[in-house]
């Protein structure tokens, strides 16, 4: 290694490294905008729609079915695909970065965000949808399988159902654990602290 | 709003409403371009979604110069944005999730045999910061390479919100590192 290295100071070899320069044109920022916006309304209208055909689906299977219980069932999923589609579209629509990101400090700015990314975890475990998804599955099943198996073995016709709802059950509880194991609250906690320490 | 919203009021000001939204983009762009591809370094190291990311810097800056309203120096106001979008950027891709260390806890590492032998040239020592930057939590992330671009501790501080006293322990720490793992005893006296 030569004598002369300017290993000695770390922010000129950080400041000399050869950068890219970006300068974007007016014209290509107001276009970036408008593209934004119209991908933003595109997937919100699209997550709509496929909301709304879910909901539309299972209530065409809601009016044909004889059975009470699978009626329940079908009424159930019918009103979560509504939910499931009001639930994408709120968070989905945000793309932009908040408006309080240059004013506020970049402490404040990331814990905020892994708080909204926390609270977003939680309303999708607390609001119950993954536990009404499966009643109304089950309802649904088990009333369609009653039916159609000439009331000889409804519980051996509606197998394969409960194969595919047990298959469902343990992805949905590996899932679970998989973010439990992002643990944001510790990070959040510790910057909390940072925040009562600094002020 | 907690205390340190709008805490950047500082000298080199501009005045509100003399310039628009496209003019001061320019002059960030203009005085903060090369750093702000540095920035992005930081925090992406595949070459493509580097490119997108610093062009997402670049519009989220141009966007935000609409609120722009001169109670903060240009400098303070690029790198919030900068820093943030990249922050963003991170939780997005879920890089939150890798286990990333802070300062602290690197400083007390052990030295390991890869870096054991002092950076032989510029690319190995960029090589060697961007290792290191890799490992950071975003806010220690956000220490180092401000520092790197030579910022003093009060601007770190205005900038990230944690105390001039606490950035200058770190800043103290990242010299430490540095010493550690690029050249032992070669750097500057503090």
């Amino acid at each position: 290694m030569p004598s002369d290295f300017p290993m000695k100071d770390p922010q000129k070899i950080w400041q000399s490294q050869p950068t890219e320069r970006l300068k974007m044109s007016a014209s290509d920022l107001r276009r970036k905008a408008l593209e934004r916006q119209s991908k933003a309304r595109f997937e919100a209208l699209s997550t709509i729609i496929i909301g709304i055909i879910l909901c539309v689906v299972f209530a065409w299977s809601f009016a044909r079915a004889h059975n009470t219980l699978a009626r329940m069932g079908w009424g159930l999923l019918s009103l979560c695909g509504i939910y499931i589609a009001y639930h994408a579209y709120k968070w989905i629509w945000p793309g932009d970065l908040p408006e309080e990101a240059p004013i506020s400090t970049c402490l404040e700015f990331y814990r905020r965000a892994l708080e909204r990314r926390r609270d977003y975890q939680h309303r999708w475990w607390r609001s119950g949808l993954p536990f009404f998804l499966l009643l109304g599955m089950a309802m649904a099943g088990l009333g369609t399988g009653a039916r159609n198996a000439a009331l000889q073995h409804p519980l051996l016709n509606a197998l394969p159902f409960f194969l595919i709802l047990a298959v469902w059950a343990v992805a949905f509880f590996l899932m679970r654990k998989k973010l439990g194991r992002e643990n944001l609250q510790g990070e959040i906690e510790e910057l909390r602290a940072f925040e009562r320490e600094n002020r | 709003m907690g205390s340190n919203y709008l805490k950047c009021a500082r000298a080199r000001t501009i005045p509100a409403g003399d310039m628009n939204q496209d003019s001061l983009y320019e002059q960030a762009a203009d005085t903060y371009g090369s750093s702000l591809d540095r920035l992005a370094r930081a925090y992406e190291f595949e070459t493509e979604v580097r490119r997108d990311l610093l062009q997402e810097i670049h519009f989220q800056l141009w966007r935000s110069f609409a609120h722009f309203d001169g109670r903060c120096s240009l400098r303070t106001w690029v790198y919030r944005v900068a820093h943030n979008v990249a922050t963003a950027h991170m939780i997005r891709q879920r890089r939150i999730r890798d286990r990333l260390a802070s300062i602290e806890t690197i400083e007390a590492m052990p030295d390991s045999s890869d870096h054991g032998e002092l950076a032989a040239t510029e690319v190995e020592a960029l090589d060697r910061f961007s290792m290191l930057i890799q490992r950071l939590k975003p806010l220690d992330r956000q220490i180092i390479v401000s520092y790197l671009e030579g910022m003093d501790a009060s601007s770190i501080g205005e900038l990230t919100g944690l105390s001039p006293a606490n950035i200058a322990m770190k800043v103290h720490r990242i010299k430490n590192i540095l010493r550690r793992w690029f050249v032992e005893g070669g750097l500057h006296a503090e």
